[in-house]
């Protein structure tokens, strides 16, 4: 067995020992099957209303009925997939940190470089047994997800629906990689691990929260709770009408967010769901060609994130910042 | 009385020594910088949208920002002190104590006759100056940027208000040293104290605040207040959890005395809230044992 193959074997059995690591992932789970939860309670208490309002246009002699609340299942995924975007990126810091920052605090770095391990083994075996466990994580994640839209969403969910699941994780696992490779790289390049996470740390906040929340905060509908349009009473096509007057403003509200990587795990992921309207229930097919400029910019985002963690993690590098 | 304010002396300077939480304040202060630009050109983009959507007529409704007072541009700075100021708070509170079982600087401080409340007080007034001198940088930041965007000097009813919010921002930030603190004295390795506050902090902003209101976690990102959900497990989940939405409540308490009372709740309920979480982690603070800030760390 090659050295990066030990290395990987080594972390892996590592990951599965150290207990906080399964706090953390069992925490993720929680969380995300408490939004499908509160999207679920949230929707029956949409179709209480609806039935309320029903009732109430029976009595006063009207005839007409209004569209009742669809569900759609995989809407009730949007709380768990944005959990997975703030949350998850940060565990993905603090598992892609402690691959290194346990080497450097125990002083096993020395003890691995009396082997013959080659040049890029240390990072491409770290990188290759976190990337076996965000696969193991996403898959439970998702399972975990699946059974609580089935059990408590009490939502059927049909083959195409699987579909969509499969590409969603496949896109989280690249997300999720991409931030685990960043923190990996910075822990190894800092002189004191701590300052590495807490770049990575920085790197989360002002990706992850800072530039969708500027993004998300100048958007005119979120200036009043519950929205602008709807406190004036603007129907949809209309609010679409007014708002076309406003497209270079919206351009630089579309450019601020889609600076950040973040983005390009989100717009997909609501996309293959079919959280945002305009694909659901579309052809996947349709879906993912709308959405492939997404994928590739994520796609590279993880090449570069590799690229730089196989860069900052030589040999080399981690002997000469601990010495 | 001379060793505690020579403990919070030592404290103020080594925090201000501190490299490790210098990028956050770099990005605290640049974002306070960028927050009135941005509050400001929201406001006059949906001005216009309201003008076009009246003017349509689309609507009868009254403007909403018609009358907003000037402090309204510093709405965003309330969500970066929940974001950044709060992650701040927590890395100089566990910078705080760690560097002092790290040094074995307890184990000096102890061996004379010092109270360990009495030692870990100065230390947090120490660390609550430095927050204080943060926030009143802050504060002269927002108010000549405001004041520049507005072209006049902020009245004087608008700079107390000013000032009341960063004072509210002080009281929101005290839990967050004091958890940060709290963590470096109970945490086995310098990693696991910095995440168990992050996480905590975590489920403050996003997990309890959407089992009360059925908002979305990044809806909670929003300066705006999030508004409880009308449904009966709502309401019973917002009457529990709602005392322990502690970001939600500084939302809330900032929008009125920002004077911006779109979706802003009982003040006085949200400032009782922001108290009671400041003064249960400050007992539990004073309350450590001699034997936990002596523990040494397992790394």
């Amino acid at each position: 067995m090659n050295s990066l193959l030990v290395i990987a074997r080594r972390e892996l059995t590592d990951l599965k020992r150290t207990r906080f690591y399964l706090i953390l992932f069992g925490f993720l789970a929680v969380v995300m099957i408490l939004s499908v939860i509160v999207a679920s309670l949230d929707f029956r208490v949409k179709i209480g209303d609806y039935n309320v309002y029903l009732d109430a246009l029976r009595r006063s002699g009207s005839t007409e009925t209004p569209p009742a609340p669809q569900l759609f299942p995989l809407q009730l995924l949007r709380g768990s997939i944005e959990y997975l975007e703030l949350i998850g990126a940060l565990f993905a810091i603090i598992i892609g940190y402690g691959t290194v920052a346990k080497e450097k605090q125990h002083g096993t770095l020395h003890l691995i470089f009396t082997r013959p391990v080659s040049r890029f083994a240390v990072a491409g075996g770290k990188t290759l047994a976190f990337a076996v466990a965000w696969a193991a994580v996403t898959v439970g994640v998702f399972a975990v997800m699946i059974v609580a839209l089935v059990v408590v969403g009490n939502a059927p969910l049909q083959l195409i629906d699987l579909e969509r699941l499969v590409l969603t994780g496949i896109i989280a696992w690249l997300y999720l990689m991409v931030w685990s490779c960043v923190a990996m790289g910075f822990a190894a390049l800092a002189r004191r691990a701590s300052t590495g996470l807490m770049v990575a740390l920085v790197a989360w906040l002002i990706v992850v929260l800072i530039i969708p929340q500027i993004g998300d905060t100048m958007d005119p509908d979120n200036q009043v709770p519950g929205g602008l349009f709807k406190s004036l009473a603007v129907a949809k096509p209309d609010e679409k009408a007014v708002m076309a007057n406003f497209a270079g403003f919206d351009n630089v509200r579309n450019g601020l967010e889609v600076s950040s990587i973040t983005k390009h795990f989100e717009r997909p992921a609501f996309a293959f769901l079919g959280i945002k309207d305009q694909y659901n229930q579309q052809p996947v097919s349709d879906v993912w060609g709308s959405m492939l400029p997404y994928t590739i910019t994520l796609t590279l985002a993880f090449l570069a994130a590799a690229a730089f963690t196989g860069i900052a993690t030589t040999k080399r590098a981690l002997l000469r910042r601990e010495s | 009385m001379k060793i505690f304010a020579a403990g919070a002396y030592q404290e103020l300077l080594s925090s201000r020594r501190e490299r490790m939480p210098q990028i956050l304040l770099a990005v605290f202060v640049g974002m306070v910088t960028a927050s009135s630009v941005i509050g400001w050109l929201t406001n006059q983009v949906v001005t216009s949208v309201y003008d076009r959507t009246y003017a349509a007529g689309l609507t009868t409704q009254p403007n909403p920002f018609s009358a907003v007072s000037p402090l309204y541009y510093a709405k965003n700075t309330v969500i970066y002190i929940i974001l950044i100021g709060a992650l701040l708070a927590i890395v100089v509170g566990v910078q705080s104590t760690i560097r002092d079982r790290k040094a074995h600087t307890f184990d000096l401080v102890l061996s004379r006759p010092v109270r360990p409340a009495s030692y870990l007080g100065a230390k947090l007034v120490g660390l609550l100056f430095w927050v204080a001198g943060i926030l009143a940088l802050s504060a002269a930041i927002s108010w000549t940027s405001i004041g520049a965007i507005v072209g006049s000097v902020l009245s004087p009813g608008d700079t107390i208000r000013l000032l009341g919010f960063y004072a509210l921002a002080w009281l929101f930030l005290l839990p967050f040293i004091v958890l940060g603190m709290l963590t470096g004295l109970y945490s086995r390795r310098e990693t696991t104290s910095l995440l168990v506050p992050i996480v905590t902090w975590s489920v403050l902003t996003f997990v309890v605040p959407q089992l009360g209101t059925a908002e979305h976690p990044v809806s909670l990102l929003n300066p705006v207040p999030a508004i409880a959900s009308q449904g009966g497990v709502f309401q019973l989940a917002n009457l529990v959890l709602g005392p322990l939405s502690l970001t939600e409540h500084f939302k809330h308490a900032s929008g009125y005395v920002l004077g911006n009372t779109v979706g802003a709740g009982n003040p006085l309920l949200s400032l009782a809230v922001m108290v009671a979480f400041a003064v249960s982690l400050l007992v539990v603070l004073l309350t450590t044992q001699r034997d936990r800030m002596r523990s040494p760390l397992d790394e």
